[in-house]
């Protein structure tokens, strides 16, 4: 056992931090957010350069053929500096997806543009009645001809109005799993985008597939077997969405402790209270537990192992801590993080947008209660003891 | 990052609960479980158990080799501890944590010499003399003096709180030898036989059931060579091995115990059906196993970068806190579930869990307050691991 992360991690985590810290000035990165992409393109080329878009694809689709912790660390500096990328979109979420599901031509087309940082992909899971669940997905999918028409309403869509095409899940029959994935491209006649005005910093869309039509070889996947290719997505998501999270705290740990050590009132810095002191121990002992959390979630899902129980952990131990971290992170700045040329405004935005992101807190708490109540031995994790019963 | 234990560290670790369960049988737990100690163990059992441990080589397996350990790394020594804890197992005290790896690190050869084996072997008991009565939180104001005598120095004042002083072979004191000196300055450290003329050993209740001591020191004699270090410098001594202890403590075999006799105590069948099937309940049950999770990451992490040769120092602390605040955190959501139930003591009629829950509610609250309550962890934590000024 080794509950660290190496040399090569390490060195891999601090350069992704300082070049995302050097990549944009908060001033910029709020310039960026007022635009309707809200990323910029040579900088995620940058960043692919650096071998980051394909930090987790193997390297005969152009990646480091590292794992998903290496993405994670990837993604967790990225939170920290608060630089946006459509890291999600299109790796986390299409990326990995195709690599997962997608045809032999299909990961060969996409994979290593992808790493190059050429192609932008998205998927479009959501809808308004769910899209964490099968139940909720309504979307459907006729077979017509030589393809398939889509039909329905999708939510949340990442950087849909970039991506050269968005991978779509919808309803191919009754039963409730009953669902499939079509790539369809974003010019395809019937698709309508409108950009939702969201917390964060990345651009989410709604997409409106009304008679949208495409050819057989846009299936990803097996027709009618998508849930649990999209399951693991969904996993993923939240485990590097914890990752994010980790990142939004420590920057709004550091700016606080920066700022608490500098401000002086009562003739003493602010720092030197100990009401203060307790907060930001707190903040610190939250931080590190959810960092724990989060590496553990990326590295059983890098692993090949269930990684379920871990993943919904870290992402309601993160969603929750790392919100209430920004929270004390403001209480003690006081005023001036209120206003909005103080960067810790960033931070209080995307922890808003990680938190519900991939499941929220109570998503996964949910999920664990579930698994308490129909599988226990999993629920209790490796290395259980038999339950005591000496005295019940 | 490798999230499972290898072959050889599982093997170990089913071999220790192999071992416990085989040591503490129903039977045994009926015959030594004594409420009145602190260690919730009978005296006399725990100074037999402790040899059994050295024995079967357990207390000096982390050791380096050349103080006849075994150089196993301290991924072992942590499931060790972790599962002598969820066991509730006698001896994981200061007697193998922290007075050996101290003596290891500060110690004269002749005290390396003369101890260790002898730790090693599960023979001695120890109690660990810092606080006293003027002297909790800021440790640093110690008033206990020695005073230099020839090849002797002489020791009077008095050690509070102290666990274990009953039962201890030797004492670790620390004492003011530089009069007037102030704080951190001036202190000394030793090694004191507990068997010398002008020890007395006072008693007192707690709430807790048990009953902790005191310790008077009356112009004892301690000859220089028990003298741990330089004079004048037992601050360093109390610093330089503080961390051990602190990675012994925060190990989470408390919490998943806790864990899991809660879980036992929810999958039983009553009027009403089981309590794990209010939603309610297990919205409690999953966030409890959160915390826990924590809890167990936080010391296998601590674990592995003692084990990768590294030296954690606040992050012993904040380990402890988690693991402690977690403990709490089991404790009170342990009296809600046991309802109407939870008052009742170990030995009276319908005592759910053996009155184990109740006695813990009470017994714990010296997580609170001890060996670094939480606020003065915090500002530990603080100053020392994020550098807010004092």
């Amino acid at each position: 056992m080794d509950i660290t992360i190496d040399d090569d991690q390490m060195m891999l985590r601090d350069t992704a931090l300082s070049f995302a810290q050097k990549a944009l000035t908060p001033a910029a990165i709020r310039a960026l957010e007022a635009t309707e992409h809200r990323f910029d393109t040579k900088i995620w080329r940058q960043m692919a350069e650096m071998g980051w878009a394909g930090a987790a694809f193997p390297e005969e689709y152009g990646g480091s053929g590292t794992g998903l912790l290496e993405l994670a660390l990837i993604v967790e500096a990225l939170g920290q500096a608060a630089l946006p990328s459509p890291i999600f979109s299109t790796v986390v979420e299409a990326g990995l997806l195709l690599l997962d599901a997608g045809s032999p031509p299909q990961r060969q087309t996409y994979l290593p543009r992808i790493a190059t940082g050429d192609a932008i992909l998205t998927t479009a899971i959501a809808e308004p009645a769910g899209g964490l669940a099968p139940g909720g997905i309504r979307t459907r999918i006729t077979p017509v001809g030589n393809g398939f028409t889509v039909n329905g309403t999708k939510l949340f869509v990442r950087d849909a109005g970039v991506a050269e095409a968005i991978i779509c899940l919808g309803r191919s029959g009754e039963g409730e799993s009953d669902l499939t994935l079509l790539m369809v491209p974003r010019d395809a006649p019937g698709l309508k985008l409108r950009r939702l005005q969201a917390a964060g910093g990345e651009a989410l869309w709604e997409a409106i597939f009304d008679g949208v039509t495409v050819d057989a070889d846009a299936l990803v996947g097996e027709p009618g077997d998508a849930w649990p290719h999209v399951a693991r997505l969904l996993l993923r998501g939240a485990a590097l969405k914890s990752a994010e999270l980790v990142g939004v705290g420590q920057a709004s740990l550091d700016l606080t402790l920066n700022y608490a050590k500098t401000r002086v009132q009562f003739e003493r810095p602010i720092g030197s209270f100990q009401a203060v002191h307790h907060h930001c121990a707190e903040m610190y002992r939250d931080l590190e537990v959810s960092r724990l959390l989060a590496w553990q979630a990326a590295a059983s899902l890098g692993d090949g192992l269930a990684g379920d129980r871990e993943t919904a952990m870290a992402k309601a131990k993160t969603s929750e801590a790392m919100t209430a971290l920004t929270r004390t992170a403001h209480q003690i700045h006081g005023a001036i993080a209120f206003y909005r040329d103080y960067p810790l405004e960033l931070y209080y935005h995307r922890a808003i947008a990680a938190q519900a992101a991939y499941g929220d807190a109570g998503h996964h708490r949910r999920a664990l209660a579930r698994m308490l109540r129909e599988d226990i031995d999993r629920f209790r994790g490796d290395s259980s003891h038999d339950l005591p019963v000496h005295y019940v | 990052m490798d999230l499972k234990l290898t072959a050889d560290e599982a093997e170990f670790r089913d071999e220790v609960r192999a071992f416990l369960q085989r040591e503490l049988t129903p039977e045994v737990w009926q015959a030594h479980r004594d409420p009145s100690e602190q260690g919730m163990w009978t005296v006399d059992f725990t100074k037999a158990f402790r040899r059994k441990l050295g024995a079967a080589g357990y207390i000096g397996m982390g050791w380096p080799k050349e103080y006849g350990g075994g150089g196993r790394s301290r991924i072992y020594q942590a499931i060790f501890w972790d599962e002598m804890e969820y066991h509730r197992a006698p001896g994981l005290d200061r007697a193998i944590t922290y007075v050996p790896n101290a003596i290891m690190a500060l110690g004269s050869e002749a005290q390396k010499a003369e101890f260790l084996p002898r730790i090693s072997s599960g023979e001695l008991s120890w109690f660990v003399g810092y606080s006293e009565p003027e002297a909790g939180s800021d440790l640093a104001s110690v008033k206990t003096r020695a005073v230099e005598d020839g090849d002797h120095f002489v020791i009077t004042g008095q050690k509070a709180f102290s666990s274990d002083a009953h039962m201890a072979d030797y004492g670790w004191v620390m004492t003011r030898s530089e009069p007037g000196s102030l704080k951190h300055r001036g202190l000394s450290m030793f090694i004191v036989d507990m068997k010398s003329p002008g020890i007395t050993v006072t008693q007192y209740p707690t709430l807790a059931g048990w009953t902790h001591h005191a310790v008077h020191f009356d112009q004892v004699r301690v000859p220089r060579s028990m003298l741990v270090g330089e004079v004048h410098q037992g601050w360093k001594v109390v610093m330089g091995a503080i961390d051990f202890e602190r990675a012994a403590l925060s190990s989470p075999g408390l919490v998943g115990y806790q864990f899991d006799r809660l879980l036992a105590w929810c999958l039983q069948d009553r009027d009403g059906g089981r309590l794990l099937d209010d939603p309610l309940v297990q919205d409690e049950l999953v966030r409890l196993a959160i915390e826990a999770e924590g809890a167990k990451v936080m010391n296998y992490w601590l674990a592995s970068l003692h084990a990768k040769g590294l030296r954690p120092q606040h992050e012993t602390s904040l380990a402890l806190l988690v693991k402690r605040e977690t403990a709490r955190r089991m404790d009170v959501a342990g009296l809600e579930m046991l309802g109407p139930l939870a008052p009742l003591r170990t030995g009276s009629p319908w005592a759910p869990l053996a009155g184990e829950v109740e006695v813990e509610y009470r017994d714990h609250l010296y997580f609170q307050f001890a060996a670094g309550g939480f606020d003065i962890t915090r500002n530990v934590v603080a100053t020392r691991g994020l550098g807010l000024p004092r």
